[in-house]
């Protein structure tokens, strides 16, 4: 992002809380702020004020008679059998404008398209320049970049101390819809954990298979279905699993 | 029509598309019925927050942690329109600064400023309250 060039630090720390730094302006500054209290306790409250936004004033439905006000006042007729593609989007967009994030869900079936994806998205990342879209070791800029992406952010645990330093996120396309994936490190080996909602699906065991030579483990658990892959070893990567479900996160 | 405005947002998304014509219709309907008390400040960049309270910090993001909801919309609706609209697309409806931008007709870095500033002056509001609460 090009920087304005009246630009104050205290500025760029809402940038960097909001994930819109590029990777250099980001690293830039983490180092401040580890250098400067005032930056540390702005960055500090700018999360604070950010979670008590969120939690306090949660996005809710509208009420059934505005959707149809408003479907009526941009001229928006309802054609449930077959709706034609503009309906569809605008539908849609009410529904992305004004639904919770609770309401979005992803149709997974478990079967292998979703794990192809997966595989591919992992391998894809292997061979682009830079694995993450956003790089960062700090979970508390990680998982609010997601915000604003995509409906729902992932759950971010830090298990740095436990040789599996989170090293940023992207967001994946699986099956069409975008998801979020967050990148751990391990001894030269990256470890892709993609987190698809689905809530609707009953919590299910990890379960591990091999794809064209990468580890994959998948389970299910709050109404989010995971998904490690790497080409570390498989004994490696049940442990990075049992880590990841066992570490509570701050929200 | 807004449906002919939808090539626009090739690379964006429906939700900002959707927003930029919820803010046309809202601000036509407020030209039409409420001229008289809609003050909008075009000046509004030259308007200064002002600074944090040099208290203790870790206090003042416990207090604006545990602000409710009454606190909090209250300090929102003393913000200049400019800023808390701002405030409301990113901290509310999650959009990036480049959607912002967009929906709001302004460059990426007015909207950094707009964010910062609407922000601070949030925090210093609730710091306010709270010490006059508890003086």
């Amino acid at each position: 992002m090009m920087l304005p060039p009246d630009d104050e630090p205290k500025w760029l720390v809402h940038a960097y809380v909001d994930g819109e730094l590029d990777p250099a302006n980001a690293r830039a500054i983490e180092r401040r702020i580890a250098n400067d209290a005032a930056l540390a306790a702005e960055r500090d409250r700018i999360e604070a004020l950010g979670r008590a936004l969120r939690s306090n004033f949660p996005l809710t439905p509208p009420p059934a008679a505005l959707r149809e006000r408003i479907e009526r006042a941009v001229g928006l007729r309802r054609m449930p059998s077959r709706p034609t593609w503009l309906a569809l989007a605008a539908s849609v967009a009410l529904a992305v404008v004004v639904g919770s994030s609770s309401s979005f869900y992803v149709l997974a079936p478990p079967g292998d398209p979703t794990a192809d994806a997966i595989v591919s998205d992992h391998i894809r990342a292997l061979m682009a320049p830079q694995p993450a879209d956003v790089a960062s070791s700090d979970r508390h800029t990680v998982k609010p970049w997601f915000n604003g992406r995509i409906p729902e952010s992932p759950r971010v645990v830090d298990l740095a101390k436990n040789d599996f330093p989170l090293i940023g996120g992207r967001i994946d396309v699986v099956e069409r819809n975008p998801v979020p994936t967050l990148i751990y490190h391990h001894r030269k080996h990256l470890i892709s954990l993609t987190a698809i909602s689905a809530p609707r699906k009953p919590d299910a065991a990890p379960v591990s298979r091999a794809i064209e030579g990468y580890n994959v483990i998948e389970w299910t658990g709050d109404g989010v279905t995971y998904w490690v892959v790497s080409d570390v070893a498989a004994s490696e990567l049940a442990h990075f699993t049992e880590l990841f479900r066992s570490t509570p996160s701050d929200q | 029509m807004p449906f002919v405005e939808i090539a626009g947002f090739r690379e964006g998304n429906a939700r900002a598309w959707v927003l930029t014509i919820v803010r046309h219709t809202a601000y036509s309907w407020l030209g039409k019925n409420r001229p008289a008390t809609l003050v909008v400040n075009d000046d509004v960049e030259g308007v200064e927050g002002a600074e944090i309270t040099s208290g203790d910090a870790e206090a003042e993001t416990e207090m604006i942690a545990k602000a409710d909801a009454a606190r909090l919309q209250a300090a929102i609706q003393k913000l200049p329109p400019p800023f808390r609209e701002t405030l409301v697309l990113r901290d509310l409806h999650g959009l990036d600064y480049r959607q912002i931008a967009k929906v709001t007709g302004v460059p990426i870095g007015t909207v950094m400023s707009r964010l910062a500033r609407a922000r601070r002056r949030l925090m210093t509001t609730i710091a306010r309250d709270e010490n006059d609460a508890t003086a």
